[in-house]
């Protein structure tokens, strides 16, 4: 198997071609914080884990491809489902643990892990059966890896071949945030007595990725983009979605929030997870994009909106985000208008 | 090393004034040149079309910027034949530009300016868009085509008041180039005198020189290893906004520098204070607003761009100087410095080896009387005991999901973590006092690899084999002067600073029993190899349980602990333990890395 080619010799050589601070990242316990993070993530690796082990009829014997396998915890998972056999591909370093982890618990032989780019590895297999990947990010799709499962889904995903998962939504809310939202962006204008402004401007163009409380949300969510997996294509990623927000009390709106769901329809009994303000903590968290404004809404008043997404021309990885927001009222002093830029880099 | 040289942006120039009494004689003279200027006292600030520098008049200011960056403000308005919102446009795009960090175009044209924002204005209540009106018209040079031809002639008054103007310019024009020339010579003497201090064998005469000779030459030997530790990433990732966020928001770090510093006015008063590694500017802010004279603030990250418009924003553009480059190669507009102000301290106090710069400037810089903020520092250690952590930490790889993965662990027990523990992990005392304790004033970078001595005693009930591992972590103390005896190597910054309250003593602790700072404390996790052997040790009588009239005997740790400068990490640092129990020779040892 061409997979195998990369033994320890190659993969040493490879290790010192790195750039030295990657070398570094590799070697330090400290640098792989994030990886313990996303396990301890017990959402996100329990949802994958019921996915993948309590549809072992969907696993047996199936050639399976995982996408930015990381510590390998999914491929183990899908060897443990039944799978044929597994390929890992992750361009990080940290594919050399997962090969480590793959021979400790005896699954060497079923998993074929590949260091490198997915547009640029070759696959020990033409087409594979399934293919698993976490591969969200932030506010779903910053620093995601969308781009690269759909490429994969496209180049080596059999006809009637199965995604894990296979649909994404984004979701939005407005929320009532006005302690936080000065202890962020309030505390520029005042840093030790001195006017910090030019910093609050950098401040408040960028979402802020942190937990909402539930009882901040003041308005009804609204999906703002739904991802099938086996349709959408790259194009899809940049997207402009009007939406309404219908307050569910009188309260203000400093924020909007956003999260996200995810589901795993191919599953007998479908599995999904969210990632929103009503339920348990994951790493993900949500994002808060701060209005200039502070809306002041009356139960059942809408606000009407809209969100568009971009990846940045110079940075694809980097999201140029614009929200537009209007709120028209009998009470000209309530009403607003306004129009945000964000960046997420 | 030929950027400064190449590069007159240097703040010299508008440096209000100097305390340096060097070899370039005329030097107070030149520097003094914009004070003298400024006859009136309602005189207006311009800020310069390519720097922060801060002008009286339009006239100086547009001089200054075609002498220096070669940008002819004047000609390129008349060129374009602009008018007042063309003048303005044309304001707006060079400081968008200059702003953004972006070049100018070789030749600014029509097309540039386009574009409506650029009659926003990139400055609040800039001035110079307010005397716009003042500057000579276009017809003066003759060179204003278009209205000249419309126009056909001049009044002869005109002319007269034109040509005054010109002459005006001219004069300040050769003014400036005088002072520029000044200028050049003023830093090719300072490097000509410190490449003597560096390279020749002790070629300089006085004692300072020779001093910064030596320091010069141990970080000579560091270089080679600086370039292999890339160290413009060190300083790009202090370049955004979260790092700064946090240190700022750190009230353990920030208050005390601030506390110190207002709480001590005195002593800043008319000083003029070096800032290194200046971040947003808020060290500097605190000094200038506490009355010193001058403030030269210095920083290599592209953070420096946010610091100098803080600093303009809070006008304080007149007494603080921001620098941008490593403090060993950019060229101060003083030859010296009554304070250095600086938050050097990394994790474990010396990780990021950031104080061997401190050090450097402090040779170079510091008048023989100055004073260094913060002055003392001491490293502590104490052994812990917390076995919710090491379940958390280490046991988790052994079971996720159902499956091992101890390769995750590799580095564990062999990187030092910087992690905050709480004060119940801590099991046995520090009371020996600090294992390493560094004056500032006298520290030399010698003394930032050590080999000390250390000691514990466990506390009651804890036996040796229960050590989960070691917490390092660091006290700072502000000392009003550098002649200060009272902080002792014993002195924990909690004591020393509430022994006379309310005057201005102040002194902060990293440690965990106090409120946490960004600093964290680190961690040093002891290897299942010697938890094993302190298990033995202790079965084996080594630290045998004493039972005295039914009481057990505390149990000692004693031995050594050894900062190393990290192979391969410039920035980093090595810790060695050896250890032993009850005053028995060290029979363990481990060693953790910082980096």
């Amino acid at each position: 198997m061409s997979g195998d080619k990369m033994d320890i010799e190659t993969a040493e050589q490879r290790l010192k071609a790195l750039e030295h601070s990657e070398q570094h990242y590799f070697n330090s316990y400290n640098h792989h914080g994030i990886h313990e993070e996303m396990l301890k993530d017990e959402v996100r690796t329990r949802s994958y884990m019921n996915a993948i082990v309590q549809n072992k009829h969907l696993f047996k014997d199936k050639i399976v491809l995982d996408v930015g396998c990381g510590t390998g915890i999914l491929s183990m998972f899908a060897v443990k489902a039944g799978a044929k056999h597994v390929i890992g591909v992750d361009m990080s370093t940290i594919i050399f643990k997962a090969r480590e982890i793959a021979e400790v618990n005896g699954l060497s032989d079923k998993i074929t892990f590949i260091q490198g780019k997915m547009e640029e590895i070759e696959m020990p297999f033409p087409k594979v059966d399934i293919i698993i990947s976490e591969w969200m990010g932030y506010f779903l799709l910053y620093e995601s890896m969308l781009d690269t499962v759909l490429y994969a889904r496209d180049k080596y995903l059999n006809k009637d071949g199965l995604i894990f998962p296979d649909k994404a939504t984004i979701f939005v809310a407005g929320i009532e945030d006005g302690d936080y939202k000065e202890e962020k962006i309030g505390f520029w204008d005042n840093v030790y007595g001195f006017d910090y402004s030019p910093l609050k401007e950098t401040a408040l163009s960028e979402p802020l990725v942190d937990t909402v409380d539930l009882k901040a949300v003041v308005t009804d969510p609204t999906p703002v983009l739904t991802l099938d997996l086996y349709k959408c294509t790259t194009a899809d990623l940049a997207f402009s979605c009007p939406f309404d927000l219908t307050a569910r009390r009188d309260d203000f709106i400093h924020a909007l929030v956003a999260w996200f769901d995810i589901e795993f329809t191919a599953c007998h009994k479908p599995i999904r997870f969210s990632t929103g303000p009503h339920t348990k903590y994951t790493h993900w968290k949500q994002t808060v994009f701060y209005l200039k404004d502070m809306l002041t809404v009356q139960q059942g008043e809408k606000v009407e909106c809209s969100l568009h997404n971009r990846p940045n021309e110079k940075n694809k990885r980097d999201l140029d985000i614009k929200v537009q927001y209007r709120l028209e009222t009998q009470d000209p002093t309530r009403t607003a208008e306004g129009t945000c830029l964000y960046k997420m880099c | 090393m030929t950027a400064p040289t190449r590069d007159p942006r240097d703040d010299a120039l508008s440096s209000p004034s100097s305390t340096g009494t060097d070899s370039v004689s005329d030097e107070g003279e030149w520097l003094d040149a914009d004070n003298q200027d400024g006859e009136d006292e309602d005189a207006v600030a311009i800020i310069s079309l390519v720097d922060d520098r801060v002008f009286g008049d339009a006239l100086s200011m547009i001089a200054y910027c075609k002498e220096s960056h070669g940008l002819d403000f004047l000609a390129i308005r008349d060129r374009l034949g602009l008018d007042f919102h063309g003048s303005v446009k044309l304001i707006n795009f060079i400081r968008q530009r200059v702003h953004e960090g972006a070049a100018l175009p070789a030749q600014i044209e029509l097309k540039d300016l386009e574009d409506d924002r650029y009659l926003k204005p990139v400055l609040d209540d800039d001035a110079l868009i307010l005397c716009l009106d003042d500057l000579p018209e276009p017809a003066a040079a003759g060179a204003g085509a278009k209205e000249g031809e419309e126009d056909g002639g001049v009044p002869p008054p005109k002319v007269d008041v034109l040509l005054q103007k010109n002459a005006e310019l001219q004069a300040q024009l050769e003014q400036l180039a005088k002072q520029f020339n000044n200028y050049r010579l003023a830093v090719q003497t300072t490097l000509d005198q410190r490449w003597e201090a560096t390279d020749g064998p002790a070629a300089g005469g006085d004692a300072k020189s020779a001093a910064a000779g030596e320091v010069k030459k141990a970080a000579t030997v560091e270089a080679p290893k600086e370039k292999a530790d890339d160290s413009a990433y060190y300083f790009e990732s202090y370049a955004h906004n979260d790092i700064h966020e946090v240190m700022l928001k750190d009230a353990v770090r920030t208050d005390a520098y601030r506390d110190f510093i207002y709480q001590n006015k005195h002593l800043f008063a008319g000083k003029v204070v070096l800032d290194i590694g200046c971040g947003t500017g808020i060290l500097s802010m605190f000094c200038a607003r506490a009355g010193a004279k001058q403030v030269i603030a210095v920083d290599n990250s592209n953070i420096i761009d946010k610091a100098r418009e803080n600093i303009f924003h809070n006008g304080l553009g007149s007494v603080i100087t921001t620098v941008k480059g490593k403090i060993e190669e950019v060229v101060l507009p003083v030859q010296q410095v009554d304070i250095i102000v600086s938050e050097w301290m990394g994790y474990c106090l010396l990780y990021e080896a950031m104080l061997p710069s401190v050090i450097w400037a402090r040779d170079r810089y510091l008048a023989p009387q100055g004073l260094l903020v913060p002055s003392h520092a001491s490293i502590w250690m104490a052994p812990v005991a917390d076995q919710e952590y090491v379940a958390d930490h280490i046991n988790f790889w052994r079971d996720v999901y159902g499956f091992d993965m101890k390769p995750m662990m590799t580095g564990i027990y062999t990187d030092a973590r910087p992690t905050v523990l709480p004060a119940s992990s801590v099991c046995g005392s520090s009371k020996g006092g600090a294992f390493r304790f560094l004056d500032l004033h006298t520290t030399t970078v010698e003394d930032l690899v050590f080999d000390a001595p250390w000691a514990s005693t466990l506390n009651e009930g804890v036996d040796a084999a229960d050590v989960d591992g070691f917490l390092v972590w660091f006290d700072c103390f502000f000392a009003q002067s550098r002649d200060d005896k009272t902080v002792l190597p014993t002195s924990t910054a909690l004591e020393w600073a509430s022994q006379k309250k309310d005057d201005g003593l102040v002194a902060f602790t990293t440690g965990p029993f106090s409120t946490e700072t960004h600093w964290r404390q680190g961690l040093l996790l002891v290897d299942e190899k010697n938890k094993k052997k302190q298990a033995k040790a202790v079965a084996g009588g080594a630290a045998a349980v004493v039972v005295e009239g039914g009481e057990k005997k505390p149990q000692q740790i004693s031995g050594r602990i050894q900062f190393i400068t990290s192979e391969g990490h410039a920035r980093g640092v090595d810790i060695k333990v050896t250890w032993g129990l009850d005053g028995s020779d060290p029979k363990l040892d481990q060693t953790w890395l910082l980096h």
